[in-house]
């Protein structure tokens, strides 16, 4: 009997410690003296301090993933296409976590045109493909359009940290892959099972209703199903369109020669 | 004399029922009487009308004392077995009697296993070692022979959607669905006792019918048995009520292919063909633990217990946690499987 009290325990414990801790894994430490500058403000929307705190984070989330994650924000004096302006900055900079022109991601703020661009280079290109980055790009939009830059950046950071642990080619946003819909999953698969056990333990009735059915006697007599009338509803489809909010855009080859995946649009 | 009692004809000792061989036994010398044959000491006796209010024991003399349901009970003097034959006679003379094929050791050895089954019970319940009674009843049943007639109207949907163009299309069919069912229930056992939870007897089910005997009086000796505390009619709105859920799965068995059937009309008529007054060997346990008396029952054919024991509050936490670990285990493998990274 101890031996089952253990097991319960151990259960519970197993139970917490995924909860607590699942959250916390990513945190490796970084230290300060091999970290790069990733943050390029040349448009001024940051201070000093917010500007080494974002950049500390993209270090320590980029050494997790093998990827450079960029910010780059430009008050765009010459009036530059953005994805032409950000596949530039790439080339020239020759950005990338494990070589020149490596895996890297850049987010390119155009303060002029109020436009913005995500793009991923070799690994991030194929971890936040167009889809991805798009939905990356919707959720920050918001942030941006009331100015709440640094904010809008560090959910950058995390988003495009969390959607690269994903393999290619599965959807990110899947409800299965959510930590709180699991444990809510099983803590309502628990509650119910020990609920039925519980229910169950007083005995069920085991007669249904054929135990006293008398079948020899028993039978349909007369039996009818008559067709009356048929009804018919049609609905429109709805073409969904995907690049709403003034949206769009997509992937392309920067002048390099380095291919990425993108998202544009304004805010 | 209203009061029955089986004196061995060899050694003169008490006699009882054997449920190991179906005979009626003398525990002494080890005679084994043929209950099917002897003659049933009941069916000589003639009884006045009125209600006889005091028995004696045969043996010591001493009074009966017995609840007014008793027909059948042990002599709490001298522990002779008796039968009030007044109180199985006329009507409430029993048709049938589904003896007992389980003795009383082999009760306690099967709730004692029953008990250690328990997944929720606390662990100090599990030892079945305060078992305070176990006794072996008779408990009166009545089997129901209802026959139903049943018609029933309805209207049934059969939908088809497909998709044509740039709109998609729900096709629904109509038909008008009539049914007119026999449905014949025989033998369904209600319990005729006050005393009995109706819950419990119910879940004793099924007992097997087919070791009923015709009634006679020694099946009793040394179990208690009790007369009916309602007729045939007063249950017959239980025995209905028990029968409107299969009578209901019965109809939906015969209405198939479907998408959604609602019924319109559906008359049912019942008919009381016969109903057929039995006894049914119950044991009953009795169970002191912390301080609260639990109540079990167990069918005296089939060995089946029911009851409600007391739940462990740590055993359902640690089901719980352990089921629910379990569970996120497995949706986290199953996500990170799917490639959506494991934590």
């Amino acid at each position: 009997m101890r031996k089952r009290k253990h097991l319960a325990w151990m259960a519970a414990l197993i139970l917490l410690v995924i909860t607590l801790v699942s959250p916390l894994i990513p945190m490796s430490v970084v230290s300060a003296a091999d970290s790069k500058n990733l943050i390029y403000d040349e448009a001024n929307l940051l201070n000093e301090q917010e500007k080494s705190e974002l950049n500390a984070l993209a270090n320590e989330y980029g050494a997790e993933r093998q990827t450079d994650f960029v910010i780059l924000t430009t008050n765009n004096t010459e009036n530059q296409d953005v994805e032409l302006l950000t596949e530039d900055f790439y080339d020239e900079h020759a950005l990338g976590y494990d070589k020149a022109h490596g895996n890297a991601v850049i987010l390119t703020m155009d303060m002029y045109n109020r436009e913005v661009y995500l793009a991923g280079f070799y690994k991030a290109e194929d971890y936040l493909d167009n889809g991805r980055l798009q939905s990356i790009r919707s959720r920050i939009t918001s942030e941006f359009s009331n100015g709440d830059y640094k904010l809008a950046f560090e959910k950058y950071i995390k988003l495009s940290y969390k959607y690269m642990g994903y393999e290619p080619g599965v959807n990110p946003n899947n409800i299965l892959f959510n930590g709180w819909f699991q444990l809510v999953v099983s803590v309502v698969i628990g509650g119910v099972v020990v609920g039925i056990m519980t229910y169950r333990s007083g005995g069920r009735v085991t007669v249904n209703r054929a135990t006293y059915e008398d079948s020899s006697t028993s039978s349909v007599i007369d039996r009818q199903d008559r067709y009356i009338r048929t009804t018919v509803t049609k609905r429109k489809i709805e073409k969904n369109n995907n690049n709403g909010g003034g949206g769009g855009g997509g992937g392309g080859t920067s002048r390099g020669g380095h291919s990425h995946s993108g998202s544009r649009g304004s805010f | 004399m209203p009061v029955i009692e089986y004196k061995c004809p060899n050694c003169g000792s008490g006699m009882l029922f054997d449920s190991a061989t179906g005979a009626l036994s003398c525990p002494s010398c080890g005679r084994q009487d043929n209950i099917e044959q002897i003659p049933d000491p009941l069916k000589k006796q003639v009884f006045t009308e009125n209600e006889v209010k005091e028995y004696h024991c045969n043996s010591c003399g001493a009074d009966i004392v017995t609840e007014p349901e008793t027909s059948a009970t042990t002599c709490s003097f001298c522990g002779a077995a008796v039968v009030l034959s007044d109180r199985l006679t006329g009507d409430l003379a029993p048709a049938m009697v589904l003896p007992f094929s389980i003795s009383k050791d082999e009760a306690q050895q099967a709730f004692k296993k029953w008990c250690r089954n328990g997944l929720l019970t606390p662990s100090g319940f599990m030892t079945a070692d305060r078992v305070k009674s176990i006794t072996g009843i008779y408990v009166p049943f009545w089997l129901y022979e209802l026959h139903n007639k049943i018609e029933v109207h309805g209207r049934g949907t059969k939908i088809r959607t497909y998709t044509q163009g740039d709109y998609h299309y729900t096709e629904t069919q109509h038909f008008d669905i009539y049914r007119r069912i026999r449905l014949n229930y025989v033998n369904l056992p209600i319990d005729a006792s006050e005393k009995m939870k109706d819950e419990l007897m119910d879940k004793l089910e099924p007992f097997p019918y087919n070791q009923l005997k015709l009634f006679k009086t020694p099946y009793l000796a040394g179990y208690i048995a009790e007369k009916y505390s309602y007729t045939d009619e007063e249950l017959y709105p239980r025995a209905k009520e028990k029968t409107s859920s299969y009578i209901d799965s019965y109809i939906a068995s015969t209405v198939s292919g479907y998408n959604s059937v609602s019924y319109t009309d559906k008359q049912i008529d019942t008919t009381l063909k016969n109903a057929d007054y039995v006894l049914l060997p119950v044991w009953m346990v009795y169970y002191d633990y912390n301080r609260s008396q639990y109540t079990f029952a167990m069918n005296g054919q089939t060995g089946k217990v029911v009851g409600k024991p007391p739940i462990s509050k740590a055993k359902v936490a640690g089901w719980f946690a352990g089921i629910s670990a379990v569970s996120l285990l497995s949706l986290k493998l199953v996500s990170w499987m799917m490639g959506g990274g494991f934590l």
